[in-house]
């Protein structure tokens, strides 16, 4: 019996892999997955916006924009280096250093020692004494925005012609043509007018910056106009509170690691989804095949209705796993690829689930869950005569699975349980998606043993019914299948 | 021994009985002609035979055992609706099938190979079924029935659809196949096949059997007809149903229609004219054909020439 199974599971498995879609759909994934960072990374340039800033008054505008713009980078490179060390538990290169301390926003103090112990090289000189080697180096961003030189053909001109110079810069094929130009008129700060040009919408963290920096310059000319010393002016305009700031450690905390736990239970119990409704339409229109080019009696003179079935059903588990296989392959692959980042990123995601019990329930549940959906497949299967026909069928039962997982899955994401996630837990059809997505928020042991003992129980009356099912209608071509009809196929004994 | 034995076997489907108290037996190296218009109880039979569904009452008893999948590797079955994987080549298909009956892979390969070489169809091995035209598929399907060397041939409706090339083809493999020691049974309604390979015959009617026997016993189900020129009356001879003079005569000559009694033979009548010193000018006999027995018997419905 067992030999006849594996060879129509074999032939299943082999109709389907040479199935043109089969390939497509196998590589999709893997291909999205791999052009998304590509076409982000393409897309999105890192490359620092090109800025000029003709400043012709007297109040030194040119030179406080591009020292606040400076400071911005700078705070960020510092708060980037603070992840990285963290994250690699270096602080031991230098534990006064400001990337050193996570607890608080970084000052202009904060910065200012930063700069002065040689920066991002210093503190990379630093970091690389301890650093381990599968430990990876530390990327800088680049700098947010570069500030050029004014040209000369925006040297003396006014108004209009003013405009005309600096679109006449914006339309340059040169690498190093300016993309914003800023003209600080020479009355600045008494009329208080700053013009802004721009080769496209200007970046808001650029205007909103310029604004912050423009209009603390014109209230400290306020400030001594009022009769304020300078000194006195900008203690009043530095005032502002210390923000203590306390984050997870990176993948870890709350909701983030809420998140980073359940990445690989969603991705599993998403995969079983995505993997079980392909295969099971491939190996529908396999089953359809069969009835409408009349082979099923020279197979059933062969072999019985049973291990017809089952061959099925473990051909279509095969594909299945095949397709996870791959899938997982393709992320070794791209972890191997990206040096260990990718690598570092998952190592907590896969925690919850690196336990020899744990891997052993999700190969339980997955299995389990292949075979209880992939045997409605089957049954659809053996009763209709044409694709069209199935696709009727197909529908109503593809969303009584699909959107309670749809739920499901959104409930999880926004790490809520209750009780809805507790009732698709017991219900054996949503068992084994509800139970894999649940790894990663935690589960009971006893949720753990009681669905599956009860989905155990639940495949086998289904295996009964569906058997019953499949042997009865599978000489009954030219039949509707009635829900009448299919209760008394349900209920009928070998004939 | 039989290879086939079917005793006093029923089938109903709810308040259709399909098959009523049928029984009979192949023997090794037979042909055997299952034969009844549409709806008599054929292709039931067959598929109980395969235990592809079971009988309501009766027994069959297959190489000595009751139906079952485990003796598949002594049976070839081809059924009346044909098809097979669109997408496999042709070697692979017989290949599939042998290995479901239990055989090989590499003997299943060999007897493919040389099934396909007897069909003509070596070249096209590796075609895949859906590239082949509907006659080259049918003799893969006809390979995937003698993969195995049955010892039980079973052929539902083997012919229909069949051009004359592959029907010599067909009738070729059944004979090949009987000589070899296999029993061979096949249901069909176009009778001249059935007339030409079958050592016996099962006429079904509705489920139940009508006659079994040879071809000569069939015809002596029914009456022989001679067509006599006679200078006597000849309606009084012993054996003759009935005489029927045609036309008025010439020179005391008259010509009769005769039909015998069932059971008589014509030879009886003529040597008994001969001892009797009636003087005959002809004597033609119309021995009845398979179809006029089976129009007798069954019915004409359904029922080919």
């Amino acid at each position: 019996m067992m030999s006849n199974i594996l060879l129509v599971a074999r032939r299943e498995f082999r109709q389907i892999l040479a199935l043109k879609s089969f390939w497509l759909t196998l590589l999709i994934l893997p291909v999205a997955l791999a052009l998304g960072p590509i076409l982000t990374s393409t897309l999105g340039s890192d490359e620092p916006t090109r800025v000029i800033v003709v400043d012709r008054s007297s109040a030194d505008v040119a030179a406080k924009l591009e020292n606040r713009f400076t400071l911005e980078d700078d705070r960020n490179t510092l708060r980037q280096l603070s992840r990285y060390v963290q994250r690699h538990d270096l602080q031991e290169a230098d534990p006064q250093a400001a990337w050193s301390q996570h607890d608080r926003w970084y000052t202009e103090a904060d910065v200012a020692n930063f700069r002065a112990e040689n920066g991002v090289e210093g503190a990379i000189a630093a970091i690389d004494a301890v650093r381990k080697e599968d430990t990876p180096e530390f990327e800088p961003d680049n700098p947010s925005f570069e500030f050029l030189p004014v040209p000369s053909a925006l040297e003396g001109v006014e108004g209009e012609a003013f405009g005309e110079a600096a679109r006449t810069l914006f339309d340059s094929d040169a690498d190093d043509a300016p993309e914003m130009i800023v003209l600080v008129d020479k009355n600045y700060p008494e009329v208080p007018r700053i013009a802004l040009y721009a080769a496209n919408q200007p970046r808001s963290s650029f205007v909103q910056t310029m604004q912050e920096v423009l209009t603390q310059d014109l209230r400290d000319y306020e400030a001594a106009a009022q009769g304020l010393t300078p000194d006195q002016a900008t203690n009043i305009q530095n005032a502002a509170p210390q923000i203590a700031v306390s984050t997870p450690p990176p993948g870890d905390g709350a909701r983030e690691a809420l998140l980073v736990r359940s990445i690989v239970p969603l991705a599993l119990s998403y995969i079983l989804m995505m993997s079980l409704m392909l295969s099971g339409s491939w190996m529908l229109q396999g089953s359809v095949e069969e009835r409408s080019n009349k082979l099923l009696e020279s197979l059933l003179a062969c072999i019985r209705p049973e291990e017809l079935m089952y061959g099925k059903l473990i051909g279509s588990l095969a594909v299945g796993l095949l397709m996870i296989l791959v899938w997982a392959g393709c992320a070794a692959i791209a972890a191997y690829a990206t040096q260990g980042v990718i690598a570092d990123m998952i190592r907590p995601a896969l925690e919850p689930v690196s336990s020899p019990g744990i891997i052993l329930a999700i190969l339980y549940f997955f299995i389990a869950g292949y075979i209880g959906i992939s045997a409605i497949f089957v049954a659809i299967g053996a009763m209709v005569d044409s694709m069209s026909e199935a696709q009727g069928y197909l529908m109503p039962v593809l969303l009584a699975i699909l959107l309670p997982i749809t739920f499901l899955l959104q409930a999880i994401l926004a790490g809520q349980g209750g009780f809805v996630v507790d009732l698709l837990t017991w219900i054996p059809l949503w068992t084994p998606f509800a139970v894999l997505a649940r790894l990663g928020m935690g589960i009971e042991t006893w949720v753990l043993v009681g669905s599956g003992v009860l989905l155990a129980i639940a495949i086998a009356v289904e295996m009964i019914f569906i058997g019953r099912l499949f042997r009865a209608s599978l000489l009954a071509t030219g039949q509707k299948p009635t829900l009448k009809r299919v209760l008394d196929r349900f209920r009928a004994r070998p004939q | 021994m039989s290879v086939l034995e079917v005793s006093n076997l029923v089938k109903r489907f709810g308040d259709v009985v399909a098959v009523n108290d049928l029984s009979f037996a192949v023997a090794p190296g037979e042909i055997f002609g299952f034969l009844g218009g549409n709806g008599a109880g054929k292709t039931t039979t067959l598929r109980m035979v395969l235990d592809i569904i079971r009988p309501t009452s009766g027994n069959i008893s297959v190489l000595g055992a009751a139906p079952d999948r485990r003796q598949s590797n002594a049976i070839g079955f081809l059924p009346e609706e044909r098809g097979l994987y669109s997408a496999m080549s042709a070697i692979d298909t017989i290949v599939y099938f042998g290995r479901l009956k239990g055989m090989d892979t590499s003997t299943a390969k060999a007897r493919g190979m040389e099934l396909l070489e007897r069909f003509d169809l070596a070249e096209r091995a590796k075609s895949d079924i859906g590239d082949m035209s509907k006659g080259m598929a049918q003799k893969v399907q006809l390979a995937t029935s003698l993969v195995n060397q049955p010892e039980l041939l079973m052929l539902d409706e083997p012919f229909s659809g069949l051009d004359p090339v592959n029907q010599g083809l067909l009738e070729n493999e059944i004979l090949r196949a009987s000589e070899r020691g296999a029993a061979v049974v096949f249901s069909t309604h176009v009778m001249q096949h059935a007339e030409r390979l079958c050592d016996r015959l099962l006429l079904l009617r509705k489920g139940r059997k009508r006659f079994e026997g040879t071809l000569e016993q069939a015809r002596a189900q029914l009456p022989a007809h001679i067509a006599v020129v006679s200078n006597a009356d000849i309606s009084a001879l012993p054996g003759v149903h009935s005489a029927e003079a045609v036309g008025k005569g010439e020179d005391g000559w008259q010509e009769w229609h005769v039909e015998l009694d069932p059971g008589v033979q014509p030879e009886s009548v003529l040597e008994h004219c001969s001892t009797s010193g009636i003087a005959l000018r002809q004597w033609n006999e119309h021995r009845a054909s398979l179809h006029d027995i089976f129009v007798e018997l069954v019915g004409g419905e359904g029922v080919e020439e």
